[in-house]
């Protein structure tokens, strides 16, 4: 019973994992001619003594905090004003998800034109209203492009949590009503305690992929001003397919696996326990 | 059931592994033809990939002119984003049942391209084909095709950079065209004032700083290699540059335009909002066309201050493992001819000989002598942003070192040392 399941996860995930890795081993540029030699740890030794890959980590892992962080406090507020709407629910919920549907090359250049200084409405309104921001300046990029994807994946936080109180057993809130509890309360000891499972869930799905971002990075600042908002999936670009050196790159990737497995099964341990307790 | 994991894995490792073996050799040699002209009654399919950008429309309109002369040749052209060209072209150019039989390549690529073997030797093309006329051809042109002595390319467009200007503005506030750095930098700071700033800067980090500020640096009088090859950013006059560069940006160039790149600078100098830019030749006709809004046909074209400005230029180029390299051959001497060239110059393409720019029809028919006197300036004294292998990645360590300095996180003394140390350090 087991067996195709094995063959097929062997093949999808397996196989380009175990191809990457032997890449990672080598010193295989896409511009080298003849076979590419086995160079053992040197492309790990080599990404593990780059400061950029380390700054591009750093980079990362801070604009994964700001942006879901933002998303969990802001989707679990509209997961919370929606489970009580009572009219027009369909309509409201269709209209919230519709940021998650744009592809995210189109929202990073949508967002690039809508904060340019001399085209955009965002600054144009904040001038009318006497003050000014550079949204892609120093010290300010890195945040912009952590509430782009705000923006476009809140929709999914509220997506999960909604799920998630809608399954919420009645008996407990009702019970808590009844003995004269309120709202803070209830919120505090009884709807959070059972959402956790699904909060938990729901950061993780969308820290993993608020990992890879690249696109808004790409379509906005690409990885400036200095190396601001270079995050590590742009740093691999650059090296594996700008710069051609695929094995090095694959050294990256697996580095970066290496850093974030432990904290996947970390919080899946977690998740196991409370959901047990 | 543990003997068969262990017996999957195994294969899976091995077939992996066997991929991997099979994917690294790229093995193709290359084989240089002498055939120049090539029969009219050549047949093939001509695959040619190539940018999305006005230049590619206009060869393609021509098609059905070099099809009345080579009937039994059918060219097909795919045109994609910059971004998604060179990854295609290296999955074909390692494929023994290639994708493409004809490329345009990007300068910076020329370097890396060549010395893997990707790209035929055109030498003896070049000289059996009757009426070619290499010579004609720009030679900072024709240098950029040229690597370690050998010819891999004939040229399809340049990209060289001009000051492109509106000049009711300038003759309006008593101005003439910068001649120099330190005109530029007086002019520019003239022409700022309420709304309109005097030079829409590019500064997003990478290629645009490298190849905006470049024209500063030869301005100063400096440039970006010494004859020996090293970095040359460590000097005087990169140092002047950068701090003009920088004095500019902070004075006349939009406000919050640090990661400004050609499409923001373009719009902003075509709405009036800035007085000029720096940036491609060709863009002349784009703003003086009758649909680019109220100040078309304000915009004049003057080489950089000081005469010397960056080059970029596409080239033709066979791939050593294409099927159809006579044909192709066919179209690239067909096209890049005098006679045809004409024609692609008067329908907007960009120039790449001398003679195009001297012919009547041209001059009559095209976009004003004026213009065409300017690019002959602007060719004639221009040099790329890199040399040798690894251009790509030397060209984004230093944008990444100008963006920090003008961004405030690093000095320009040490940005400038870093930049110089990542030139020596990747093509040293």
């Amino acid at each position: 019973m087991l067996l195709p399941l094995l063959v097929v996860a062997g093949i999808a995930v397996g196989l380009p994992l175990v191809y990457a890795f032997y890449l990672s081993l080598t010193d295989f540029s896409l511009t080298q001619q003849g076979v590419a030699q086995i160079v053992g740890a040197d492309n790990y030794i080599a990404s593990l003594t780059n400061e950029g890959l380390w700054g591009a980590i750093g980079t990362t892992f801070t604009y994964v905090i700001i942006a879901v962080s933002f998303e969990t406090v802001i989707g679990l507020l509209i997961a919370l004003s929606l489970q009580k709407q009572k009219w027009a629910r369909d309509i409201t919920r269709a209209m919230l998800l519709a940021p998650m549907f744009i592809t995210p090359i189109a929202v990073g250049l949508t967002f690039r034109f809508l904060l340019n200084d001399q085209l955009g409405a965002i600054p144009y309104l904040l001038k009318s209203l006497g003050t000014n921001y550079d949204f892609l300046g120093s010290g300010k990029a890195l945040f912009t492009l952590a509430m782009i994807d705000v923006w476009q994946w809140t929709p999914f936080m509220v997506l999960l949590l909604l799920a998630g109180l809608e399954s919420i057993p009645k008996q407990p809130l009702e019970a808590a009503r009844v003995d004269g509890a309120n709202a803070v309360y209830i919120f505090r000891r009884i709807t959070l305690p059972l959402l956790t499972p699904i909060l938990s869930v729901a950061v993780l799905l969308r820290s993993l992929d608020a990992l890879k971002v690249f696109e808004y990075v790409y379509a906005t600042t690409r990885g400036g001003p200095g190396t601001e908002t270079e995050t590590i999936q742009y740093f691999t670009y650059q090296t594996g397919i700008q710069f051609f050196r695929l094995g090095e790159a694959s050294s990256m990737a697996f580095i970066l696996l290496l850093i974030v497995l432990p904290l996947i099964v970390f919080l899946f341990r977690r998740i196991d326990r409370r959901t047990s307790s | 059931m543990r003997t068969s994991l262990t017996k999957m894995f195994a294969i899976t490792a091995t077939t992996a592994l066997l991929a991997a073996g099979c994917a690294t050799g790229t093995g193709v040699e290359a084989e240089s033809s002498d055939v120049g002209e090539v029969a009219a009654d050549t047949s093939a399919t001509v695959r040619i990939l190539m940018e999305a950008v006005p230049d590619t429309d206009i060869v393609q309109g021509l098609i059905a002119d070099f099809n009345a002369e080579y009937p039994d040749i059918t060219i097909e052209i795919e045109s994609l984003a910059f971004d998604q060209m060179r990854d295609k072209l290296i999955a074909s150019f390692q494929s023994s049942d290639p994708t493409y039989d004809l490329i345009v390549a990007d300068n910076p690529w020329m370097d890396d391209f060549a010395p893997a073997g990707f790209l035929a030797p055109l030498d003896d093309r070049i000289a059996n084909t009757p009426g070619l006329d290499h010579e004609d051809f720009f030679g900072p042109l024709r240098e950029i095709a040229e690597v370690d002595g050998v010819t891999y390319g004939v040229p399809f467009y340049n990209y060289a950079l001009g000051y492109l200007y509106n000049e009711p503005l300038l003759t309006g506030a008593g101005l003439s065209v910068p001649t120099s750095l330190d005109e530029l930098v007086t002019t520019s700071k003239a022409l700022t004032s309420g709304d309109q700033t005097g030079l829409a800067m590019q500064p997003q980090r990478g290629y645009k700083i490298f190849e905006e500020w470049a024209n500063f640096l030869f301005a100063a009088g400096g440039s970006i290699y010494n004859e020996d090859g090293s970095g040359a950013l460590d000097s005087p006059e990169a140092q002047a540059a950068l701090e003009a560069y920088i004095d500019l940006y902070n004075t006349a160039a939009p406000e919050n335009s640090l990661n400004w790149a050609f499409d923001e600078a373009f719009r902003s100098v075509s709405t009036g909002a800035s007085a000029a830019m720096v940036s491609y030749n060709w863009n002349l006709p784009a703003l003086n066309s009758p649909d680019a809004g109220e100040f078309a046909g304000n915009f004049k074209l003057a080489p950089m201050p000081g005469g010397k400005q960056v080059l970029g230029s596409w080239t033709w180029a066979i791939p050593s493992n294409s099927a159809s390299s006579d044909a192709a051959w066919a179209f690239v001497s067909w096209l890049t001819s005098k006679e045809v060239d004409v024609s692609r110059v008067i329908a907007g393409g960009a120039a790449i000989r001398e003679s195009t720019l001297q012919d009547e029809r041209v001059l009559a028919e095209g976009f004003g002598a004026d213009y065409y006197d300017a690019i002959i300036a602007i060719l004639s004294n221009a040099a790329p942003l890199s040399e040798g292998a690894g251009g790509e990645e030397m060209i984004q360590a230093v944008g990444t070192e100008l963006s920090e300095a003008v961004a405030g996180t690093k000095s320009v003394e040490d940005a400038l040392k870093d930049a110089n140390d990542a030139i020596n350090s990747i093509q040293g």
